[in-house]
């Protein structure tokens, strides 16, 4: 609703001339809540949050990340360890020990996604 | 939401790579937090370390790691090569067919007293004729084995087969115990098919015949 009333504001602007800076990234982040809007509503994300979760299992991401989790815990305390001590430690490790191979796949399935339903 | 016309053309393939990073980057970060959630909740609950006990026996299970071993320790396929010789009638046989072919050679098994009531009644000439001893003997066995096969004591659909044959082999079946035992029993399903009256009927008027 809000983008709608920055459209009307620059009346002075027509089509043709070229959109300020800031409804020009408004449009691009209209078209990204666009696309996560479809990817959800498709069922897409939750399909490829299980392939992931899946392809992380599988290549021993999940193990390995859950005996950093270990050694967090030992470190700070079994009955004092918080989810923002696990959250805050163990996101960063996580991210970087995703392997290549997961994350190609994934992004190909995301791209031939794009490609099919970035159209209108 | 309404749209304004977005095309691909006019989309950078940046923009859409850079978009599908930011996906990929989100998903990602759902699976580490649901991660966390899930440990965090069993150390809460006191289930996190339930896996390790002490060392000694944590290095006693360990996985173990070598070419040609399973994961206990064990050799795969170990006995599958040696044949032993069979005592009775001295053939030599593969380890893992042994044992039930010494079932059948002693007469002991499940199935050995079946066949000998088939082989009587459909008149086999093994016992008749001494042409080549070998010979029978192995036609002997190999029908044993087949039995296996068509081995079906448990399927009620089998049953009209099995009346068939049971009046085929009647003196010596082994059978015949089991259809007394069915009879004094409350319902057996073959009582239904003989008495076509309603079960409640039966179940007043029946005198147990024996």
């Amino acid at each position: 609703m809000r983008t709608r009333n920055l459209f009307t504001k620059g009346t002075e602007c027509s089509p043709a001339d070229p959109l300020p800076q800031r409804q020009i990234m408004s449009k691009d982040s209209q078209m990204r809540a666009a696309i996560n809007h479809k990817l959800i509503e498709m069922g897409e994300r939750d399909r490829l949050k299980e392939l992931l979760r899946a392809k992380l299992v599988e290549c021993g991401w999940k193990d390995q990340l859950k005996a950093h989790c270990k050694d967090v815990i030992r470190e700070k305390g079994l009955e004092h360890v918080t989810v923002e001590d696990l959250v805050t430690e163990v996101t960063p490790k996580g991210r970087a020990l995703v392997p290549d191979s997961v994350k190609k796949e994934l992004l190909q399935r995301i791209r031939a996604f794009l490609a099919q339903h970035a159209t209108l | 939401m309404k749209m304004e016309e977005v095309s691909v053309s006019s989309l950078d393939n940046s923009k859409l790579e850079g978009l599908a990073q930011d996906i990929l980057s989100d998903l990602v970060e759902d699976a580490c937090l649901g991660l966390c959630f899930d440990v965090h909740r069993a150390v809460k609950q006191g289930y996190f370390f339930l896996d390790e006990t002490d060392q000694e026996s944590m290095r006693d299970f360990e996985i173990v790691d070598q070419p040609g071993l399973d994961v206990f320790g064990q050799v795969f396929n170990q006995w599958k090569n040696k044949e032993c010789v069979c005592p009775n009638c001295n053939r030599s046989i593969a380890a893992s067919r042994f044992a039930p072919h010494l079932e059948k050679c002693l007469g002991m098994g499940r199935n050995s007293s079946r066949i000998a009531n088939r082989r009587i009644v459909t008149g086999n000439t093994t016992t008749t004729t001494n042409n080549n001893n070998t010979n029978n003997n192995k036609s002997e066995s190999d029908q044993e084995d087949n039995d296996d096969v068509n081995d079906n004591d448990w399927s009620y659909g089998a049953e009209k087969k099995a009346k068939k044959r049971k009046s085929e082999k009647n003196p010596n079946s082994p059978r015949r115990s089991k259809s007394f035992k069915h009879k004094s029993s409350l319902m057996g399903p073959r009582r239904r098919m003989e008495n076509q009256e309603s079960p409640c009927m039966l179940m007043k008027e029946e005198t147990f015949p024996q």
